[in-house]
């Protein structure tokens, strides 16, 4: 049962980001802000930090793949990026200390590495005529602060989950 | 150089990245159908996101519910209002409609462009990365539902169906960026009516781009645009939305008109996708040398 229950978990996160877009009204936030969660790669950064060694690229690879099929029906763009980004995030953690402020900050720069990684795939692939100007302000400071948001409110439990993770993989 | 090969991480980046662009080709090769896997991967997340989908979208609408029960009385003396003209305007159509009807009989002509069978559905799922406005909705290839046909809302047109498996399709909206996303188009006038393409969105605005209007014609404000059914895939007649401005397009041979859409894109939850009712002329027929299909 414990098996199953890291893929249910991001599962979980795979399926709220459609109903976040789906149900979150626009009106609040005004139409000129794009807000984009990406839940799904905060969960497999912070599997990377703090949980069982390589699992973070690992399942990276198999949810980014998942994504493109399932979401943007072009294979390649988050198949790449997620275990890219958890892998860089591998590497910055060795030098890095693992305080909770030191992570968070980790966490954000992955997701606007992530956000940078679509925008060039897009417009490389001419599926977006958006400036850099206009993504930066309408889009990646909006979506990082979105993001920062569900950090802040998540880091603590999944800290707690993932560390029990590693630990009973060690046992 | 046998070190620089023999360093394993170097090849794994060369080797993925040829990976990623033969995919990426792979993908955006303009397939007519998605292959076997990734059908059955979709299909097997849309049982999940239907599970999942439902019990929020009920919570979601309580609330809107409460919202609602604050506004009643204004609304409901703004809509009183417009009862009396409402039926005014039905016994109007239903005038017409017998004449239109008659008028048919005596041409002996039967099905006209116009005619389309509606098939409901929900929105189980979007696409978060909002780069390409997709949705998935609930139905699929065993509701008959099948590639481009159009997809509305109550409110006008919303899209086309990108790709349709055995029990979801994805749904493109009008709104995002594809150059094969193009759909003919007519402005009615109290003349004649004027066509185009609706190809594009323009995001900053907000308006739908309808290009390659002659420039002779006259395009005013305030006119409504529906689609002509001259693509031979979308029925003619689906609401689009209203002119909001005009320019002279490039090269000042053609005008471009925003429009801006009578349906909320960020904001769907039931949608009817349109089967055509008349004939569809074969693609085969159609597609002589160069020309695209719609």
């Amino acid at each position: 049962m414990r098996k199953f229950l890291l893929p249910l978990l991001l599962l979980l996160f795979f399926i709220l980001e459609s109903i976040f877009v789906e149900l979150m009204p626009p009106k609040v936030f005004g139409n000129e802000y794009i807000l984009v969660p990406h839940f799904l790669i905060i969960a497999i950064i912070l599997l990377t930090v703090y949980g069982p060694k390589n699992y973070g690229v690992l399942y990276g690879f198999l949810f980014g793949l998942w994504f493109d099929i399932v979401y943007t029906e072009i294979m390649g763009i988050y198949v790449c990026l997620f275990p890219l980004v958890a892998y860089i995030c591998y590497k910055l953690m060795k030098v890095l200390q693992t305080n909770i402020v030191m992570v968070t900050f980790i966490s954000i720069l992955g997701v606007a590495l992530v956000e940078l990684g679509a925008y060039e795939m897009n417009v490389l692939i001419k599926r977006t005529g958006m400036t850099f100007a206009t993504f930066s302000m309408d889009r990646l400071i909006p979506t990082l602060i979105l993001n920062l948001i569900f950090i802040i409110l998540t880091i603590y439990p999944f800290k707690k989950h993932f560390e029990k993770l590693a630990m009973s993989l060690d046992a | 150089m046998p070190q620089f090969f023999l360093n394993k991480r170097l090849i794994i980046l060369l080797v993925s990245i040829i990976i990623l662009v033969a995919l990426i080709g792979f993908s955006l090769s303009g397939r007519s159908k998605l292959s076997w896997p990734e059908q059955f991967i979709k299909d097997t997340t849309g049982w999940v996101q239907t599970a999942v989908s439902r019990p929020t979208q009920y919570v979601a609408n309580f609330f809107e519910n409460l919202q609602d029960l604050q506004n009643t009385y204004t609304e409901n003396k703004a809509l009183k209002s417009r009862l009396d003209e409402l039926a005014r305007l039905e016994s109007e159509v239903q005038l017409l409609k017998k004449d239109n009807n008659e008028l048919r009989e005596i041409l002996d002509k039967k099905d006209a462009l116009s005619a389309f069978e509606p098939k409901q559905a929900t929105v189980i799922g979007r696409n978060p990365d909002k780069w390409t406005e997709l949705l998935i909705i609930n139905k699929g290839k065993s509701d008959g539902i099948k590639k481009n046909m159009p997809v509305i809302t109550a409110n006008g047109l919303i899209g086309k169906v990108k790709n349709s498996e055995t029990f979801t399709s994805t749904v493109q909206l009008l709104s995002s960026m594809d150059p094969t996303n193009r759909i003919s188009a007519e402005i009615q006038a109290d003349g004649e009516s004027v066509f185009g393409f609706i190809e594009g969105y323009d995001d900053e605005k907000g308006l739908l781009m309808m290009k390659r209007i002659p420039s002779d014609a006259k395009v005013k404000k305030e006119q409504t645009v529906i689609s002509s059914g001259k693509g031979g895939v979308f029925p003619k007649g689906l609401l689009i939305g209203k002119v909001v401005e005009v320019e002279p397009a490039e090269y000042g041979l053609t005008q471009t008109a925003y429009i801006e859409p009578g349906a909320n894109f960020d904001d769907i939850e039931h949608v009817m996708v349109a089967k055509r009712g008349s004939i569809q002329p074969d693609i085969k027929d159609m597609t002589d040398d160069k020309e695209e299909e719609l």
